[in-house]
This record gives C-alpha cells, sequence and structure tokens, in this order.
C-alpha cells in the first residue's frame, strides 16, 4: 500500500469518526460564543485589549486580531480538550501497529483531519467575526480584512496544535496525564514567550516566537512597534485609540513566520511518525525495600470462605461518602503528597503557598477519580446500581470539599484563623464541580485536568 | 416466589428491531439465554438489569412493574456485562469496595465477602494488585465477583465464563449455581451443553423472539 493510499484512509477514516461527534458541533459553537463576549464594547466589558490604557478603534483588521486573541486564549485549550479526549481518542492500535503500514502516513492522515476540524472551527468563527464586524465595527466593514487578520493570527496555532497532538500520541509517556501536563507548560510558555523579543525590529527571527501571533499586530506598524498594550485585566480609561494593526499583520517577517509555523507542524508530525512508539500495557512499577513497601497496597487480607454475604448499610449516602473519599486519595503516593501539601500550608503566605499546592495535588486526584468513574463502559455497570451516578456525583463534591478541608488544617490550626478552612472549601468545592462536571461531559479525566490547571495557575498567579 | 417478567418488551435501536413483543417468566432457578451472535441476548439481559429500557411493554419484579419497583430491583441486583471500562488505576479490591458502596453494602462485610468469592475463583492473590495488570480471564472474573456481592435476588451474567479456562469457568459456574438455588439468575453463555441439565430453563434468542428449547 502506497504511502499516499495509507494517508487517505487514515484521514478519511478520522473524518467519519469527527462527523459522527457530537462533540464537534458543540466545538464549533464555543468560538463564536466566546468571540461574543470576549469582544469589549464601549464600557470596556468582556476581555479588554488596552493600547495605553486606551481601547483601540475597532476597526475590521482590529476585529480580526481581536478574534485571534479569542482562538489563543480560549480556543487552544479547549481544541486541545477535544482533540485529545473526543472521537478519536482511542485508535485501534493493538491492530495498526502490527501492520507494516507508514507510521508517518498514518500521522500524516490524522493530522489532516484534526487540522480540518480546527479550521472548521475557525471558519465559523469568521462567519461569526463578519456578524460581529457588522454590529461592532467603527468605519467601513471590510470582510476581507476581518478575515485575512483572524487567519493570519489563528490558523498557525491551530495547526500547530494539531501537530502537537499527533506528536503527544507518539510518545507513550506523553499519551497521558504528563502529556497534558505538558501541554499546558508549552501553551503557557507560548503565550509569554514573545516578551522575549521585546522592543526588537520586526522579522522572521524575532516574530517566530510569536507562536500565538498577536503580539505584532498588537505593536502596529514599524519602526516604533510599540508594546505598550494589555490584555485582560485591564482597567481602561473613556475614549479609544486608534491601532493600525494592518501596519503589524504586514511588518517584515510577520507572515513569514506565520508561514514557517505551519511548516514546523507538518515536520513536527514527520518526525512524530518516524519516532512513533508502539503502545505498551502498563507494567506494574517494581521497587525495592522500605519505598516498595511504603507504596505498595501489601498483600491481600486473608480470604474467609465463610464469610457470609454483605448486608445493607446504615446511612449508605454517608458510607458512599467516605468511598469516595478513600478513592479520591486512593494509593501511598497520593497519601505521602497528601502529607507534604498539608505541611506546606504552615509557610506563611497559605494564600499563595499551602492553598496552591494543596489545590495542585486535588486537581489531578479529582480529575482521575472522576475520569475513571464516569468512563461510558463503567456508567453501563454502575447505573444499575442503587446509589445513581448522579448521588454518587454530589458523594464526590463533598468528599472533594473533605480533602480539601484536611489538607488546610494544618495551616488553620498553625495561624488560630478559619480563614484557611474557607479557602478550602471554596476551593475544593469548585475544583471538585468542574471536575466531575467535565468528566462526565467528556468521560475522561483530560477536560477536567487541563481545564483545572489553567485556572489554578490563575489562581496561584492573582 | 420472586420473579422477573416481561409482558410484551419491544426494544428496538433506530429502524432495527432487536426484540419484537417479548412475554416471558424468569423464576427462581438458573435461566441460560442461548442463540447466535447479534440475536439480543445482551439487549435483553441490560433490559433485565434495568441498564435499558425497552421501547414498550413492561418488566415487573416480585409482582411489581418498572419503573416503579426499579430501586426494589436494584437493591438486589448483581449485574456482570460483558465488557465494562474497569478502572484501570485501581486496585481490584478497591473497586469492588467502590462497587459495594453503589449498591448501599457494608463496606467491611463486602471487603470480606470479596476475599471469599475470589478465593473461590483463584483470584484472591491478585486483589490488592492494579486491574491495569490483569488478563483477559482475570478482568472477568473481577466483573463477576462484583456482581456476586451482597445476596443478590436478581443476577444478570453476560457470558461470565467467556476467557476463562476449563476449571476456573467450573468454579464460576458452581458459584453460579449455589446462588441460583434462591435467586433469579439470568445467564447467556456458550456453555449450554455443560449447564443445560442444571438449568431451570433453555431460552433460545432469535429474530427477536425468545423460545423455549
Amino acid at each position: 500500500m502506497s504511502l499516499q493510499s495509507i494517508a487517505k484512509s487514515s484521514l478519511s477514516t478520522s473524518l467519519l469518526r469527527y462527523q459522527r461527534s457530537w462533540g464537534l458541533w458543540l466545538l464549533l459553537l464555543v468560538a463564536p460564543v466566546g468571540a461574543r463576549f470576549m469582544i469589549s464594547d464601549e464600557d470596556g466589558k468582556g476581555v479588554a485589549i488596552a493600547i495605553g490604557d486606551h481601547l483601540p478603534i475597532l476597526t475590521s483588521p482590529v476585529l480580526g486580531v481581536w478574534l485571534g486573541i479569542v482562538v489563543s486564549t480560549l480556543l487552544l485549550p479547549i481544541g486541545y480538550i477535544y482533540l485529545r479526549s473526543n472521537t478519536t481518542r482511542k485508535q485501534p492500535w493493538q491492530i495498526e501497529e502490527v501492520t507494516a503500514g507508514s507510521r508517518i502516513a498514518i500521522m500524516l492522515g490524522r493530522f489532516g483531519a484534526d487540522v480540518a476540524v480546527l479550521l472548521a472551527m475557525l471558519a465559523t468563527l469568521t462567519v461569526a467575526g463578519w456578524f460581529l464586524g457588522w454590529l461592532m465595527v467603527s468605519g467601513p466593514l471590510n470582510l476581507w480584512h476581518i478575515s485575512y487578520a483572524l487567519w493570519l493570527v489563528a490558523a498557525p496555532a491551530l495547526i500547530g496544535l494539531a501537530a502537537i497532538r499527533i506528536l503527544f500520541d507518539a510518545i507513550p509517556w506523553l499519551r497521558r496525564g504528563l502529556g497534558d501536563l505538558c501541554y499546558f507548560i508549552l501553551y503557557m510558555t507560548s503565550i509569554v514567550l514573545p516578551s522575549a523579543v521585546d522592543g526588537q525590529a520586526s522579522s522572521l527571527t524575532t516574530n517566530i516566537y510569536d507562536f500565538p501571533g498577536f503580539m505584532r499586530p498588537l505593536m502596529g506598524p514599524e519602526p516604533s512597534g510599540d508594546n505598550n498594550f494589555a490584555i485582560g485585566g485591564v482597567d481602561v480609561k473613556p475614549g479609544r485609540v486608534p491601532l493600525d494593526a494592518m501596519a503589524g499583520l504586514d511588518a517584515p517577517g510577520y507572515a513569514a513566520s506565520r508561514a514557517a509555523w505551519v511548516g514546523i507542524a507538518v515536520l513536527l508530525v514527520i518526525f512524530a511518525g518516524a519516532i512513533y512508539r508502539p503502545h505498551r500495557q502498563p507494567k506494574r512499577i517494581k521497587t525495592a525495600g522500605w519505598m516498595a513497601r511504603l507504596l505498595s497496597a501489601g498483600p491481600p487480607p486473608p480470604a474467609n470462605s465463610a464469610a457470609i454475604p454483605a448486608l445493607a448499610a446504615s446511612l449508605p449516602f454517608l458510607k458512599l461518602i467516605i468511598a469516595e473519599f478513600r478513592l479520591i486519595g486512593a494509593g501511598r503516593p497520593f497519601l505521602i503528597l497528601a502529607v507534604l501539601a498539608a505541611a506546606s500550608g504552615l509557610a506563611d503566605d497559605y494564600r499563595h503557598i499551602g492553598s496552591p499546592a494543596a489545590l495542585l495535588l486535588l486537581i489531578f486526584a479529582l480529575s482521575a477519580h472522576a475520569g475513571r468513574s464516569e468512563a461510558r463502559g463503567l456508567l453501563a455497570l454502575t447505573g444499575t446500581a442503587i446509589l445513581s451516578p448522579m448521588i454518587r456525583r454530589v458523594a464526590f463534591v463533598i468528599a472533594g470539599i473533605a480533602w480539601s478541608l484536611i489538607l488546610g488544617m494544618p495551616a488553620a490550626i498553625f495561624t488560630v484563623s478559619a480563614a484557611p478552612l474557607i479557602l478550602a472549601i471554596a476551593a475544593g468545592g469548585i475544583a471538585a464541580i468542574i471536575a466531575i462536571t467535565l468528566g462526565s461531559i467528556s468521560r475522561s479525566a483530560f477536560a477536567a485536568r487541563i481545564v483545572l490547571l489553567i485556572l489554578w495557575y490563575g489562581y496561584l498567579s492573582s | 416466589m420472586t420473579t422477573l417478567s416481561l409482558t410484551n418488551i419491544r426494544k428496538s435501536y433506530g429502524r432495527k428491531t432487536v426484540l419484537d413483543g417479548i412475554t416471558q417468566d424468569f423464576p427462581v432457578g438458573l435461566t441460560l439465554l442461548i442463540g447466535p451472535s447479534g440475536a439480543g441476548k445482551s439487549t435483553l439481559l441490560r433490559l433485565l438489569a434495568t441498564a435499558e429500557k425497552p421501547n414498550s411493554g413492561t418488566i415487573t419484579w416480585d409482582g411489581a412493574p418498572l419503573p416503579g419497583a426499579r430501586s426494589a430491583l436494584r437493591r438486589t441486583l448483581g449485574y456482570a456485562p460483558q465488557a465494562v471500562d474497569l478502572p484501570e488505576d485501581l486496585t481490584a479490591r478497591e473497586f469492588a469496595l467502590h462497587m459495594a458502596s453503589l449498591k448501599g453494602l457494608d463496606a467491611g462485610a463486602a471487603d470480606a465477602q470479596f476475599g471469599a468469592i475470589t478465593d473461590a475463583i483463584g483470584l484472591h492473590a491478585d486483589i490488592n494488585n492494579r486491574i491495569a495488570t490483569f488478563s483477559g480471564g482475570m478482568r472477568r472474573r473481577l466483573i463477576f465477583a462484583q456482581a456476586m456481592l451482597g445476596a443478590p435476588q436478581m443476577l444478570a451474567l453476560d457470558e461470565p465464563t467467556a476467557e476463562l479456562d476449563g476449571e476456573t469457568a467450573r468454579k464460576l459456574s458452581a458459584l453460579i449455581l449455589e446462588r441460583a438455588r434462591e435467586a433469579v439468575v439470568v445467564m447467556t453463555t456458550h456453555l449450554a451443553d455443560e449447564l443445560t441439565p442444571m438449568a431451570a430453563q433453555v431460552l433460545r434468542v432469535e429474530d427477536g423472539k425468545v423460545s423455549a428449547t
């Protein structure tokens, strides 16, 4: 079978699967709905972009760039969640990996499908942008300028996202939670990296640092290249100032850098195919000595063949909360980390040290348990139990808050204050609700973990 | 005597009718469901286990119709579907206790009972190991063991002996037959020949209909 036919087959199969995904329709809606709320109106509501503390005059190119920022802030994480947790998450690797078919061709086919899905999302955002332009743009409405600015800024970033997902699927240790953590770090790095070339003249070399692609257009025309702009969390002053976004888009090396990112994405996929490593059944980690004793669940208790059948428990809901509490904290490694996280609450600034440390641990534990208990195939079984999945979800949230309270307890005792406990209830409750909600929607831990990590970063930084 | 009954049950997926007008009693004892692949055996079992609802018709448990009697049935139901997304990162024991809590069972007693069941089917040595390390047969035994927790008066088992070696399959069959003395046990199987003499009834599912053999 030729490379071309394998890639084509991989592409068409993946597209077919996407076509049957209800999540795709939600994804297509996310961008237009998000854009409606993220473009600032005259009052500065929404996600403000401020040029010297003033909103820019909303011309067609500025609107296009603004929509590009919506892609960077909203769609890069959500797109990743979709690609990792939705319809093509499970591949028939047991069969695929014993064939002689080129891994590069398979990866390119899948990449093509992912790109098609993400660009379809961008297309819906473009149409939404035209409509928003008709409502909001000052001066003449230019549909081409909106589309040109949006696609030049956002399309390479989305194509890059598809390549990263393919790369992460090719490497065993990036296929699971560690991959999500790596994406979170990459995403955050990509947002702050352009500041590394602050004040330097526009060129391919400087613009290549700008993966999200919106920095240069916001700087306006060369040679000034001012970067006195701010995004989000800005107290804007009355009145709008002009911003020549087209000058930024046409700045030397900018368009070339966007094209370069597309090229890098394709190379990344070819690289992923070349280094593709087969899936493997998870092996038990064998440790020796005291560490093994510390981490293992130990030998099973002796079986009693005369054990009578278990009877109904009194207070079953309370017992369910206890069971959820145990499962959120399943395993010795969690308990060891919990002790460390709780101890970090003894540091001076609980809000910025103890609380984020406890929350970070809980994010991984909550998302893991939410993902495992909401797996579709398991719900078919647990859905027939007397305590329904919805009751279990309530128990999960209560158990999550209980863990958060326990982790905040040392800080409360040390400071003789209820403040850490109140913070713990709020943080644990919100994290548990988000984890179980996203777990039940996506049927996995991915979405919840990524969203919670992004929120955690905001919590840590604020 | 406790009985599960179906009256004029119809179940379809889209335009495909899988079960068409089934009327059948399932008394205490073992009922074997046999028939070709795709005939609707698992669908029928899912209906009996309240995992799915029929498009029309009535299911009654102990004389009371569902959905009113669903809670009563679920309180005493053991269900082992053919395939389950088992939580790979939990140990078998943690998973069993999770299921016991959802069934509203006493945790200590369920733990002891799980030990006894897994001992009887050759899984006990591995119950503190993660499910990720389990083979297909071990997973099948784990799904069976969780279904047996408590004293289910209704046991719905979908191919519980598939993927098992002959000796282990016989051990499972012995436990099933023991439970069938006092409970309604409905089981799909390819081992009909071995279990047929002990079964209260053997039903053939084919072309959307159920017939006694």
